[in-house]
């Protein structure tokens, strides 16, 4: 018996078949993007920032997602972590006024280690927003989430186009690697030089296809009478073929509802009552005690 | 491929509205600066997973897409130069929207001096004389990276990924891991494929056409 599909890849990346989250309109799958992304902004409290990221882990399982694809993204979160940590090591400002701990036999700065620490899961969780997103999501999802919420034709356009050519770009990449890999190069035996000269060759074609495609894709589209108002050259209104074939449901505005009033809420508790600072941290208290300052 | 008259002689600028040619924005560009854009997320994201530090790069040829599209697509390919990397951030991990956001006036730079510099000083994208490659490195590869690693390095220090002190050093890598692959990468490109650019409809003399 063949094996089921469970997943697909899409221009961008690659996608569950069959999710939980495609019963949620697209929009509201964006609103989960900008919500993951910016409410992290207004948090400093490690634990809050770290509960995002297990909130996005949950969601990302709960989605379907096969899990060894974020597998890509553990070198980056392992290099951010090794260079903020070092940096904060190296240079932590006036040493006079920060206090100092032994560990390792190493002499480190309490202020400048503890929030590294809180950035870093910061920034983490605004990226398990992003990973979340184009986990769940393709192109034509981004394209019908941005026309629901009335972006204009033409920019809309042009985002579609934009996120189409990557896929479309990558794949040229990809022919033109394997290309090259069948005419005996040998990619494991080069030098990080030879390789980086490699990766600037491969730019030539690209733009020679680009040019091309540009000629052909404007062709295209002045010939079924699109202008660049992105009104119909024969007048009246552009029909919206996209933005008709998805609804927002009760389940959608109920998330987006929920969404909204968790962010105004913590929008309002950090500026109105300076809410979610570092200080009320049960990990800085444990930190400072492992440490023992 | 349709091709526009080449100002290719020797003396003559390549930004010189030649008599009886008419130049306006057209639907070419808009879908110029779109596959601009895709082209972007694609260098973009491969530089950054290929050596992964994250939000300061060592090795983001990006910046050479975002002047070599103002050099040669004007306004249009400011624009994509500004946002593709939001996307190519996305995609590669190195950078959250808002950082990204925070980033988009050094985006703008990145890529309208190399524009700017290019038009103002009549310098050639082909890269024939010293003059040329005199503007391309000081303008569009040295001067961007600056303002661009300044700006940056501000935005790391808004968002505590880095401390004060580390600015200058992180400047000074910033500055150096984006104009290496800027001056190999965006060199190559505008020797090379700017003759190319040259013969074709998408090329943009003024800022919009």
């Amino acid at each position: 018996m063949p094996k089921a599909e469970i997943a697909k890849k899409t221009l961008l990346g690659v996608v569950p078949v069959d999710s939980p989250f495609y019963r949620f309109h697209p929009a509201t799958r964006l609103m989960l993007l900008v919500f993951l992304s910016v409410t992290p902004l207004f948090v400093d409290l490690p634990e809050i920032n770290l509960a995002l990221i297990a909130v996005a882990l949950f969601l990302l399982r709960w989605g379907k997602v096969q899990l060894g694809q974020i597998k890509r993204y553990l070198p980056l979160l392992f290099t951010v972590a090794l260079f903020m940590f070092t940096v904060a090591y190296l240079a932590p400002g006036d040493r006079a006024m920060l206090t100092p701990f032994k560990l390792l036999g190493l002499t480190f700065y309490l202020e400048p280690i503890w929030w590294a620490f809180v950035s870093y899961c910061r920034l983490i969780a605004m990226l398990f927003g992003a990973i979340l997103y184009f986990s769940t999501n393709r192109e034509r999802d981004l394209l019908v989430a941005l026309r629901t919420i009335r972006l204009p034709f033409a920019a809309s356009y042009v985002l579609a186009l934009s996120l189409r050519s990557a896929g479309m770009f990558m794949e040229d990449f990809a022919t033109i690697r394997e290309a090259q890999q069948a005419r005996g190069l040998d990619l494991e035996s080069m030098s990080i030089a030879d390789k980086v000269k490699l990766y600037t060759m491969y730019a030539v074609p690209l733009f020679a296809v680009a040019l091309r495609r540009a000629d052909e894709i404007s062709n295209a589209l002045f010939a079924r009478g699109y202008t660049l108002s992105a009104r119909p050259a024969t007048g009246g209104k552009r029909s919206d073929y996209l933005r008709k074939q998805y609804r927002l449901l009760a389940r959608d505005w109920v998330a987006i509802a929920a969404m909204g009033l968790v962010f105004g809420a913590v929008v309002a508790l950090r500026i109105g009552w300076g809410a979610f600072t570092d200080d009320a941290s049960l990990l800085k208290a444990l930190f400072r005690w492992g440490v023992g300052v | 491929m349709a091709t526009a008259p080449e100002s290719a002689a020797v003396g003559v600028s390549v930004w010189e509205v030649e008599p009886g040619e008419r130049r306006k924005p057209g639907i070419v560009h808009v879908v110029m600066m779109a596959l601009f854009i895709g082209i972007g997320i694609v260098v973009g994201t491969l530089g950054s997973l290929a050596i992964p530090i994250g939000f300061v790069s060592l090795f983001w040829p990006g910046q050479a897409v975002q002047a070599l599209g103002g050099i040669w697509f004007g306004a249009w390919g400011v624009i994509a130069g500004m946002f593709f990397p939001f996307i190519s951030n996305a995609l590669s991990g190195s950078a959250p929207i808002p950082v990204s956001a925070a980033y988009l006036p050094a985006n703008f730079l990145q890529g309208f001096l190399a524009a700017a510099g290019f038009r103002w000083l009549k310098a050639d994208p082909r890269l024939r004389t010293w003059r040329d490659w005199a503007v391309w490195v000081v303008i569009g590869v040295l001067l961007a990276n600056f303002l661009g690693a300044f700006w940056g390095t501000y935005v790391l220090t808004w968002f505590g990924l880095i401390t004060e002190a580390a600015r200058p050093t992180a400047l000074f890598g910033w500055f150096i891991g984006n104009s290496v692959p800027s001056l190999i990468f965006g060199s190559i490109l505008l020797k090379y494929v700017s003759p190319m650019i040259l013969r074709s409809k998408t090329f943009v003399k003024g800022w919009l056409a």
